[in-house]
């Protein structure tokens, strides 16, 4: 079953479109995170979720049953915010307990579950505390809290955990994967951040301009990605992406770059494409060329990250980002570079629609 | 160094002292005087040490209507700004997250009418509450002040409920709050400093308003900046024992409200748009 299924669903603000026939399916009991650059429209794909905002155009279905009518108070879905928004005047009790008192539960009655839900987040202690009592990352936990306490089977975080260090990230990453198993409920979270959604999700959903550009399990959508925009933005550091072109459907050129294509399908037509590489595929100054593509480079940066080098290269004024081990090179400093790529390293995309056309062979 | 900074304190806490004696010998003045007799106040010069008494509040509250002129006064100015704020918070709660076509201008509207010189305004509003049969009646005196509140309370609150987040009436709404719960027990709480602040500004106002009460009021509805006129002359002369003692209670409400009121008027009056009007 999906936990929430979009249809077309088309929303604008003012003649703008913020939402283009969107597409989406999730399923249900899954970790799902909707990841997208700033402003790709996560907030207005939750707000349409949630019915803070009514589609333009679409269909909307949360657990089979069509919500178009359906205020926001009746989808019963637990929310957390991406701002805390803990209430000041309630306390720490008060701000987990609050979804349920609005439901009509009575005090008394909520004493249980907001202990347990408090345990389970160990804020047991911060109870009786106001929210400005607490610390940031005590905070987050409240918030939470408060948005898993109702018992329901679709919670939705909305970045949650931005502006926190990382370490108290980290920390949240287990907790909120731990709860989702226990609850067994549908988990939709969004973020912008890479990481976060390669570290979280069970499947990704990739918001960009309005549109979902591809889903899938995190681990095929990192390694098989099926959208440029996928390629580029799921990793860290983002991926290299930069214009080529493709000859006769079999031979693609770039910046110094020339290499045979794996169609992945029969749909290579000649013309402009979208070359892509992750920086963790760049090798510079290989000791071992057999097989690999060769280039001259320029290194204009090198930052030393502890265990790896983040090195920024220019081939033929082409920016490129490379991330290759600390101990795997001595001494290197801005200057000429050779570049070393696998062929099959290099994915291709097409210029006009994003999709995936095949990859490089040696 | 140290000794100069200190040096350039002291002087400017001794300017501001004087400056705040200044203004405040004529209160002192009239204070002083609510508790000599007439000879003392006319005394030449001013005794600043003398014999109090309070015969001139037992003469004061033996009056006929002076009790009556502190009822009207407590009554009018009270429900009127209660009238006013809790229309006003509505109003602010609106334009803040519902944002309805021309905000901009309706606000600047509402600031506008405030400027309006109040004898412009005057003639044209007792003709009309003349023909509506409100003068000197209580419903017309409240009415009237109610609007002159309203305007600056939505300026005022407006900014406070800008102030919140709108994440809150959110999870408010998708945990099943209705729009009156986001307003009276999500928002208010948190505007609450505010809500204090438009009370005692506008109640201020009203309670010192002279004009309207003289020209829309009338026996029933006197209030007591016009019972300073109507009672200031006895036995062909100023009866400066009823003017002091009238005066000194005339400024209890307002200033026990202030101190009442005073941590959340000074949250009030440095947050939301308040900072930049007083």
């Amino acid at each position: 079953m999906l936990a929430v299924e979009f249809r077309n669903v088309t929303k604008k603000f003012k003649q703008v479109v913020i939402a283009q026939e969107m597409n989406l399916r999730i399923r249900e009991g899954r970790f799902s995170v909707i990841f997208g650059a700033p402003g790709a429209g996560k907030s207005t794909l939750l707000r349409l979720i949630t019915g803070l905002d009514k589609p333009d155009q679409g269909e909307i279905f949360l657990r089979g049953v069509d919500v178009g009518k359906v205020s926001a108070a009746d989808r019963n879905i637990g929310y957390v915010p991406q701002s805390f928004a803990l209430y000041p005047h309630y306390s720490v009790f008060d701000n987990i307990a609050y979804p349920l008192r609005l439901m009509g539960v009575r005090k008394q009655d909520c004493v249980p579950v907001v202990e347990q839900v408090a345990r389970q987040l160990q804020i047991t202690h911060l109870l009786k505390k106001k929210p400005d009592q607490c610390s940031g990352g005590e905070k987050q936990r409240v918030a939470i809290a408060r948005g898993i306490v109702k018992d329901t089977k679709i919670f939705i975080l909305d970045d949650p955990l931005t502006g926190l260090d990382f370490k108290l990230r980290e920390r949240l990453f287990d907790d909120l994967r731990q709860m989702r198993e226990d609850l067994g409920a549908t988990f939709i979270y969004t973020t912008s951040d890479p990481l976060e959604s390669l570290i979280l999700a069970e499947d990704i959903h990739v918001l960009d301009a309005g549109k979902i550009v591809e889903s899938g399990e995190t681990d095929a959508l990192y390694a098989h990605p099926q959208h440029v925009r996928t390629m580029e933005l799921l990793g860290f550091p983002n991926t290299n992406v930069f214009p080529g072109t493709l000859d006769d459907g079999t031979r693609v050129a770039s910046q110094g770059l020339r290499f045979a294509l794996a169609a992945s399908g029969s749909a290579a037509k000649a013309g402009d494409v979208r070359i892509a590489v992750r920086p963790q595929n760049i090798r510079i100054n290989p000791e071992f060329r057999d097989g690999l593509l060769v280039v001259p480079a320029d290194v204009t940066l090198v930052e030393d990250l502890g265990g790896e080098l983040h090195v920024y290269l220019e081939v033929e004024k082409t920016p490129l980002e490379a991330l290759i081990p600390n101990a795997g090179i001595e001494s290197l400093t801005e200057g000429k570079a050779t570049i070393g790529i696998q062929p099959g390293d290099l994915k291709v995309y097409s210029a006009s629609t994003g999709q995936f056309i095949g990859q490089g062979v040696a | 160094m140290n000794r100069a900074r200190g040096w350039r304190k002291t002087a400017y806490h001794v300017l501001l002292w004087v400056i705040a004696l200044i203004f405040f010998a004529p209160i002192l003045w009239i204070i002083m005087g609510a508790f000599k007799t007439t000879d003392g106040i006319l005394a030449v010069p001013p005794q600043f040490v003398f014999v109090p008494t309070l015969d001139n509040f037992v003469d004061l509250f033996n009056r006929p209507n002076v009790l009556r002129y502190l009822g009207n006064s407590i009554l009018m100015s009270s429900a009127s700004v209660g009238i006013a704020i809790v229309v006003a918070f509505l109003a602010a709660y609106a334009f803040s997250r519902f944002k309805p076509r021309g905000t901009s201008f309706l606000m600047f509207m509402l600031l506008s009418i405030r400027m309006v010189p109040a004898v412009a305004v005057v003639i044209p509003v007792s003709l009309m509450y003349s023909a509506l049969q409100w003068k000197d009646t209580y419903f017309g005196m409240i009415m009237i002040y109610a609007m002159f509140s309203i305007p600056f309370s939505v300026w005022i609150l407006k900014g406070f409920v800008d102030g919140v987040s709108q994440r809150y009436d959110e999870t408010a709404l998708i945990n099943g709050g209705s729009r009156w719960h986001i307003i009276f027990r999500v928002i208010l709480p948190q505007v609450a400093p505010g809500l204090v602040a438009a009370f005692i500004f506008n109640l201020i106002f009203v309670w010192n308003e002279f004009l309207f009460s003289l020209i829309l009021g009338g026996r029933d509805t006197t209030s007591i900046p016009v019972s300073f006129s109507t009672d200031l002359y006895s036995d062909g002369g100023v009866d400066w024992t009823f003017t002091a003692s009238m005066a000194t209670v005339y400024m209890i409400p307002p200033i026990l409200s202030i101190l009442f009121f005073q941590k959340y008027l000074l949250v009030g009056m440095t947050f939301g748009t308040v900072r930049g009007e007083v």
